[in-house]
């Protein structure tokens, strides 16, 4: 139905600056936010309460319009039916007919079926049409602002606009029992207060224009009318308020703990709004200039950060939320790090262990790098066999500078055998080495090590000494070192 | 240079991979170059001890030589690796810095006769108390001062630089004892050689 995609293109659209990606398919869409667990999709009603509070704001075009397709009509059943469903409308006092029956008994009918059997989708033909007409902007809603004028010009939109947002508000509210007194005070009063709300919603709309981000500011003086308006409690109200916040650090909020049903759905509001009687326009205007300041809330570079229902609204709390949300991911981080943190629970704890790990860290450190100075001395030689042995372990490449040095036993041991034939021991021990470390055979030139400690043991001959003298005095054979060690020198 | 495969677009944080195990891919490279400059160093450390006396030990040297490696392995992208960077520049132009310190050390000690001032294991929760009561900030002092290069920042980048300090610990525990392991082991298997070719080469 055009009408269904409509509707869920302008959600997607109004989606879009609260971060919710990908809310591609009208099918998706509507389970999304008919979640029962509302609690959870705060974020996703929002769209859905900005789209029907597009739908709410801009009658006139609707009127204008004139009535739409049929399809129209289901979209409405089905949202209205979905928003009821989610309410826990068993709260809902039998007073609200009656209230609802007094102001407008035309639009009665669908108000209270909602709300009283959720899964009955019993709209009235009336309703539908009122309604129809609304959901006809969706698509030119977005530039519709100097559409308000005629727009609070609408007689029989106060009702709606009350209609909507009582449902609205229980898709906020939910499990709040004091739902029904809100809505039941907020309709008498809606209604009561019709011609207050459009006198007041053109100024209200052409600020709102000027406000895009004076997000909160807008939502506590809608509060306070709404308190005005309606009995409501103050729990309730900060519910709502928070819900429907949308708020940046830097920002200073009033008045928190107030909020009306309607105002909760929007969260934009300007700060200018004094007007006591302007729930409907509030809402539309709060709405309204939160979709206009959609786009420019991405380019501040304050932090913006969605406060939670229930949750206090300051700016000084929103801040410190931010840093203890910062800390606790940090946290989540190092307890993965660090080992035998998972059952900890509490930053203190938690710090305890960190700190506990970084010292013994460090520990072993000192204590591998005691280790090492005192294997130090024997690395002078086995430095090209261990260099060239760790690059093997790890990366499979020998260096080039390498091979030279892996050579050097090879070609030394004829040099032994042809030079010192009466040693003929000399070769032993090499030979022996060799076989014994045949395995490590890029490791050959430990060798070396080993002749070089013949010398340090003093009751070896002399032949010994001579040889590694020999050895090591080898023109031939110290070039080859050289060349092998040269590189190292960097 | 041994090393080819610098890989200069390394992402620094060490804890890319969050292992145990640490020979995976993303901490490979690292260790690589790490062990690699480190055995350079050693190497140098060793010729320094070599040639001239030495005012720290060797097992200081080797340790200072460790977490600089660290820090440059780290390309200094977190604040400890500056701040171990920078400060073995201080240290070098410097040097009466320690003494001072060690003085200074000394006098509270003598002045508080506490003991616990001795330890060189930098500072206990309980040396706080005074100061910051809540148990969680007088923690986060401590941290902030193991890691170094922290002292004075808040908490949320504390835990930031520590967990990349934590996981660059790891990765250097790891190299050092590889390190130690292949150089302790080619010792002992040369010595073990020696002993036989010994054995074996008849005495003259």
């Amino acid at each position: 139905m055009e009408k269904e995609n409509l509707f869920l293109n302008e959600v997607k659209t109004s989606a879009i600056p609260y971060g919710i990606s990908g809310m591609p398919q009208s099918n998706e869409l509507n389970c999304s936010f008919f979640n029962p667990s509302w609690e959870n999709s705060v974020d996703q009603s929002d769209p859905f309460e900005s789209a029907l509070s597009s739908m709410v704001s801009s009658p006139t075009a609707s009127n204008a319009n004139g009535n739409g397709s049929n399809g129209e009509n289901v979209v409405l059943r089905e949202l209205i039916g979905r928003l009821g469903s989610i309410c826990n409308s068993g709260e809902i006092s039998p007073q609200q007919p009656y209230s609802i029956n007094g102001n407008n008994s035309a639009n009665t009918s669908c108000y209270s079926t909602p709300l009283n059997s959720p899964p009955k989708l019993n709209l009235s033909m009336m309703e539908n049409q009122q309604i129809r007409g609304n959901l006809q902007i969706p698509g030119s809603h977005f530039p519709s602002l100097p559409s308000l004028a005629p727009f609070s010009s609408d007689p029989g939109f106060a009702e709606r606009a009350a209609r909507f947002s009582v449902l609205l508000n229980k898709n906020l509210v939910g499990l709040n029992e004091m739902a029904p007194k809100l809505d039941s005070g907020k309709i008498s009063r809606v209604s009561s207060n019709q011609s207050i709300k459009i006198s007041g919603s053109h100024p209200m709309a052409v600020q709102e224009s000027k406000d895009g981000g004076l997000q909160e500011a807008g939502i506590s003086a809608s509060d306070k009318k709404f308190s005005r308006l309606s009995r409501s409690s103050t729990p309730e109200n900060v519910e709502f308020g928070d819900s429907r916040e949308n708020s940046s650090v830097s920002e200073q909020i009033p008045e928190n703990s107030e909020s009306s049903a309607k105002r909760s759905k929007s969260e934009d509001g300007s700060a200018n709004e004094k007007d006591a009687a302007k729930t409907k326009a509030d809402n539309t205007n709060q709405k309204q200039s939160k979709d206009n300041s959609k786009p420019p809330e991405p380019p501040k570079d304050y932090i913006h950060v969605r406060a939670r229902r229930g949750q206090a609204t300051d700016a000084h709390s929103l801040a410190e939320r931010v840093r203890r949300e910062k800390i606790s991911e940090r946290m989540k981080v190092l307890q993965d790090l660090v080992p035998g943190c998972n059952k900890v629970t509490g930053k203190a704890v938690m710090l305890d262990e960190i700190i506990n790990y970084v010292q013994s860290l460090q520990r072993q450190v000192e204590f591998l790098s005691m280790k090492l100075a005192t294997v130090n001395p024997r690395m002078d030689f086995n430095m090209e066999a261990l260099m060239s042995k760790d690059m093997f372990q790890s990366r499979g490449s020998l260096p080039h500078n390498m091979y030279p040095s892996d050579s050097y036993p090879f070609q030394s041991q004829p040099n032994l055998h042809t030079a010192i034939p009466s040693a003929s021991e000399a070769p032993f021990p090499a030979n022996n080495f060799n076989s014994a470390l045949g395995r490590n055979q890029p490791c050959n030139c430990l060798q070396w090590t080993i002749l070089a400690k013949l010398p340090l043991k003093s009751q070896r001959s002399g032949r010994t000494i001579s040889i590694v003298s020999f050895r090591w005095d080898s023109a031939r054979i110290r070039h080859k070192i050289f060349m092998g060690f040269s590189p190292q020198l960097k | 240079m041994y090393v080819t495969n610098t890989t200069p677009a390394d992402s620094f944080n060490f804890e890319t991979t969050g292992s145990g195990s640490g020979l995976g891919l993303g901490f490979g490279h690292l260790e690589q170059i790490y062990s690699s400059k480190l055995l350079q160093a050693l190497r140098q450390v060793r010729a320094s001890s070599a040639s001239s006396g030495a005012q720290t030990s060797a097992p200081k040297r080797v340790r200072d030589a460790a977490y600089r490696i660290l820090a440059a392995t780290a390309k200094g992208r977190s604040r400890w690796s500056r701040a171990i960077l920078t400060n073995r520049l201080k240290l070098k132009f410097m040097k009466k810095n320690n003494i001072v310190k060690r003085e200074r050390k000394l006098m509270t000690v003598i002045t508080t006769g506490n003991s616990r001032m001795q330890k060189k294991s930098k500072v206990s929760v309980l040396r706080l108390k005074s100061k910051g009561l809540p148990a969680v900030q007088r923690k986060a002092r401590v941290l902030s001062r193991l890691i170094p290069g922290c002292r004075k920042h808040p908490l949320p980048v504390v835990l930031e630089e520590a967990t990349d300090y934590i996981a660059a610990l790891e990765m250097q525990v790891r190299a050092m004892s590889a390190l130690a392991e292949l150089l302790s082991a080619s010792g002992s298997s040369s010595s073990g050689a020696g002993q036989l070719s010994s054995s074996r080469m008849p005495p003259s």
